[in-house]
C-alpha cells in the first residue's frame, strides 16, 4: 500500500503530541516495509519541521530519506491543485490532495477532519491512523 | 535515491522520539483538536508565505 502521511501523523508519531495509533502506524509501516511505502512532499516536511527543534528536524530528514525521496512541490501539476480548490478545499489542503493523486497513493492518512469530511469526493482513501492500521 | 534502509530509518525514528521525550512542547498540553488546529495554522502560514514569494 502506498501512503501519504499528513504532517499531523508524523508529529503525533514522534510524541510531540502523543497519539498511540499514529506511533503504531509508523512502526508498522517500517516493520512491513516494502509492503507499505510512503511518499512525502516538501510542504509536509516543512510543516513537520516547524514543530521540531533543528536537531530533531535533522533526524526527521535522515529518517525520511532512509525510506523515500522528498518530492518538490513544483513537481505537482498546478491544474490538479486548482481542481481541488474549486471543490472547496483550502489552497494548501488542495495541494496535498493533488499530491496524493499525482503520486497515485492508495490513501492519505490524516487526523484532520477537514479532509475526512470530504471523503466521498476524492479518488483516494482518507484514513485516520487507527483506520489505516485496520486495513493492514 | 539510495536504496531504502529500514534499519537506519528505525534508528533515526528512535532518536527523534528520544529527543522529543526530553522536553515539553507547546502542543503537549493541548487537546487533540487544538493540536490539529495548531498544525493546520502552520500549514496555512507556510502556504501563504510560499504563495507570496511566487507572485
Amino acid at each position: 500500500m502506498l501512503l501519504v502521511l499528513d504532517s499531523n501523523e508524523y508529529i503525533f508519531a514522534f510524541g510531540v503530541f502523543k497519539k498511540a495509533a499514529c506511533g503504531t502506524l509508523l512502526d508498522t509501516i517500517l516493520d512491513a516495509f516494502p509492503n507499505h511505502t510512503i511518499r512525502l512532499p516538501r510542504t509536509i516536511a516543512e510543516e513537520v519541521g516547524r514543530h521540531l527543534t533543528p536537531e530533531e528536524y535533522r533526524e526527521f530528514i535522515a529518517f525520511i530519506t532512509s525510506l523515500t525521496v522528498i518530492d518538490e512541490d513544483f513537481s505537482v501539476p498546478f491544474e490538479l491543485g486548482a481542481r481541488y480548490e474549486a471543490q472547496g478545499l483550502k489552497s494548501a489542503d488542495a495541494f496535498i490532495a493533488a499530491y496524493v493523486e499525482w503520486v497515485g497513493a492508495d490513501a492519505l492518512v490524516t487526523e484532520n477532519r477537514h479532509f475526512l469530511s470530504r471523503h466521498p469526493t476524492l479518488p483516494f482513501k482518507i484514513l485516520t491512523a487507527e483506520n489505516c492500521l485496520k486495513t493492514f | 535515491m539510495a536504496k531504502p534502509d529500514v534499519k537506519k530509518a528505525k534508528q533515526h525514528l528512535s532518536k527523534i522520539r528520544q529527543l522529543v521525550s526530553t522536553k515539553k512542547t507547546p502542543l503537549s498540553d493541548m487537546s487533540e483538536e487544538e493540536a490539529i488546529k495548531a498544525i493546520r495554522k502552520t500549514r496555512e502560514e507556510l502556504w501563504d508565505r510560499k504563495l507570496a514569494t511566487r507572485t
